[in-house]
């Protein structure tokens, strides 16, 4: 293989690797919270429909893509406004979410579009494809430091870890969580955007595929550190980007084989990593 | 079923209606005209009442193998690939036996649960050995389960007769005898049902059912009176599993008559949100179901004949999980799932 093949296959994973990385990020966030987040998916999906069509609306995409990464924190914020005040089962809530960002959207494209399946082509921000690729990889960082040697990354901590003690020290635990669980949003909203007018120029139904299901695993392989998930986000987009690479070029080997590439990789690694991973200890749990 | 209950069903129902009546408004529709349009699709005649039992059925599998998965407090979220793996061990086994058809139909079932039933084990050894989260095997297992049954029938299983990615035809005789004629109603749905009432039983009376919900409701103490909560978890996974795939031999024998890869548009998701509004419990599962089967085919009817997209439908389920979601807590009684 030569370099420049090498130097194209990398670039290709920082690209496929990034959107998941965005939304591996927030789940980080909502997650040393103390919130689940189940729905990175929805969130993923309704930052891109939004982006596009604020996009297609108002021609100026740099709006579209406020407002994909804004609908994404106002998901995240419902999640984490039932979370806490309504002290929902997150996960339940989570799918309830999926399914309403995934069927809105959908509802959306024929409502306004009055077309199924895909918007049509809108003004995209393609040229700020690997500025936002870098601009991930500092955020990974920022929110690596943010965490671990801030007052702010303590108290976040301390509401996942134990809600109480935080309490007991003066930190609103329901408040940080909610805004943990809307900067989350806002994050894999803005992972949303990266596809729909970084990468692509329009929304298309089913375009999230599973990416925020992805970064969901990122998150826990990456044992909740920014720069761990986001790690764990770019080996999935190397392996994404191999299936690019390897297609047709080893005989015996099926293309659906190489699709199923990422998700083998990461049941392997669950079956190599086992009890590895300790999540922050009072995740899930409703307080008080 | 009790004041609590009666008033969360009436809150329910009365939030569906105006979510749709929202949604119909929204695509310039009356909701009068829109709601005929949707009870026509769902109840209207032989024909919309055999699809709307044909959802029902569809839904009804999944949702009780997930019910299972949730009481022992495994989020399983992989019915959709256990449907699949399911269908595809029901599909293959359809075409190459030759006994007479209650025996072939007995078989079909059984090679579905067994497909799905492993496939959801895979998920439940993985929880049970390396304590992996079920939440992320079993939706890998999804994608995985697409990929493996396109590779199957596109490659070393493809029929020599199909046109797309698909397996052979089933022989006539195999196919799930209808309850109205000319329909899409079949026999499954009484296998359902009786399925359902098996579990109700197994759940509440057995000491499996005992050890499956203790495990769910107080891990630790159920570890410490002797309850092995690996030993659950796998077989918890492997009976979810199966349920589900004796979904996708419902769908091969009884609708498709093959097996081929759409066989499912999302049966397995939705029927989580079945699950979730039948409070996990078997026989209001039952009810569940075929709320949602009507959901679903006067879903398409409104799509036809008033231009309401499908997906408004899609939009509602997910606001009922949602709003179930809080009530858990709310209420606190556990008047639905626990």
């Amino acid at each position: 293989m030569t370099l420049s093949l090498v130097f194209s296959l990398l670039a290709l994973a920082l690209v496929r690797g990034t959107p998941i990385l965005l939304a591996s990020l927030g789940g980080v966030l909502s997650e040393r919270a103390g919130i689940v987040n189940i729905a990175l998916e929805g969130e993923m999906t309704a930052g891109a429909f939004a982006a596009a069509l604020l996009s297609y609306f108002t021609r100026d995409p740099w709006l579209g893509a406020i407002g994909g990464v804004a609908v994404g924190a106002s998901v995240g914020f419902a999640l984490g406004f039932a979370a806490t005040r309504w002290r929902v089962d997150q996960i339940v809530a989570g799918m309830g979410i999926n399914l309403i960002c995934t069927g809105g959207a959908a509802f959306g494209l024929i409502f306004v579009f009055n077309q199924a399946g895909v918007t049509p082509q809108v003004p995209a921000i393609n040229q700020a494809l690997w500025p936002m690729v870098f601009l991930g990889i500092l955020l990974a960082a920022a929110l690596q430091w943010t965490l671990a040697r801030t007052p702010i990354g303590l108290r976040l901590r301390a509401c996942g870890e134990n809600p109480h003690a935080a309490r007991a020290a003066g930190i609103d635990p329901l408040a940080v969580r909610l805004y943990a669980s809307a900067i989350a949003g806002g994050l894999a909203g803005l992972g949303g955007v990266f596809l729909a007018l970084g990468e692509l120029n329009l929304y298309s139904d089913g375009m999230i595929a599973g990416r925020g299901f992805i970064a969901l695993a990122a998150v826990i392989f990456g044992r909740w550190t920014p720069l761990g998930a986001a790690g764990v986000a770019l080996i999935f987009g190397l392996l994404e980007a191999l299936q690019f690479a390897l297609q047709g070029t080893i005989a015996w080997l099926p293309s659906d084989f190489l699709q199923a590439l990422p998700y083998i990789a990461a049941l392997l690694a669950l079956l190599g990593a086992s009890g590895r991973y300790r999540p922050p200890a009072a995740e899930g749990k409703p307080y008080p | 079923m009790n004041g609590e209950s009666a008033k969360a069903l009436l809150l329910g129902t009365l939030g569906v209606v105006a979510a749709m009546s929202l949604a119909m408004l929204a695509s310039h529709v009356s909701p009068i005209l829109g709601f005929n349009a949707f009870f026509y699709g769902a109840f209207g005649g032989k024909q919309q009442i055999a699809e709307t039992l044909a959802s029902t059925t569809a839904l009804l599998f999944p949702a009780l193998g997930i019910a299972i998965a949730f009481r022992a407090g495994l989020f399983n979220i992989g019915a959709e690939g256990q449907l699949l793996i399911g269908g595809l061990f029901a599909g293959w086994l359809g075409t190459r036996i030759h006994v007479p058809p209650a025996f072939a139909i007995a078989a079909i079932f059984l090679a579905g649960a067994i497909g799905g039933g492993l496939w959801g084990a895979i998920a439940g050894w993985l929880k049970a050995a390396r304590d992996a989260n079920e939440v992320i095997s079993t939706l890998m297992l999804n994608f995985i389960a697409a990929s493996l049954a396109l590779y199957l029938v596109t490659g070393p299983l493809r029929a020599p007769d199909a046109a797309g990615p698909e397996l052979s035809l089933l022989p006539h005789a195999y196919w799930l005898p209808t309850l109205l004629p000319q329909t899409r109603a079949t026999i499954a749905l009484p296998i359902a049902l009786i399925a359902a009432s098996a579990l109700r039983f197994v759940l509440d009376n057995t000491w499996f059912g005992y050890r499956l919900r203790a495990a769910g409701e107080a891990p630790e103490a159920a570890r410490r009176a002797g309850i092995s909560l690996s030993r659950v978890a796998l077989w918890a996974m492997a009976w979810s599993g199966a349920l589900a795939g004796m979904g996708g031999a419902a769908l091969v024998a009884g609708e498709l008559h093959r097996f081929n890869t759409q066989l499912s548009p999302g049966y397995g998701f939705i029927a989580i949100a079945v699950a979730l509004v039948g409070g996990l419990e078997p026989l209001a599962i039952c009810v569940a179901a075929l709320a949602f089967g009507a959901l679903e085919s006067g879903g398409l009817a409104l799509q036809a004949v008033a231009g309401v997209p499908k997906d408004a439908i899609h939009v509602i389920e997910g606001l009922l999980v949602f709003a179930l979601a809080a009530r858990r807590y709310l209420g606190a009684r556990g008047a639905t799932a626990r």
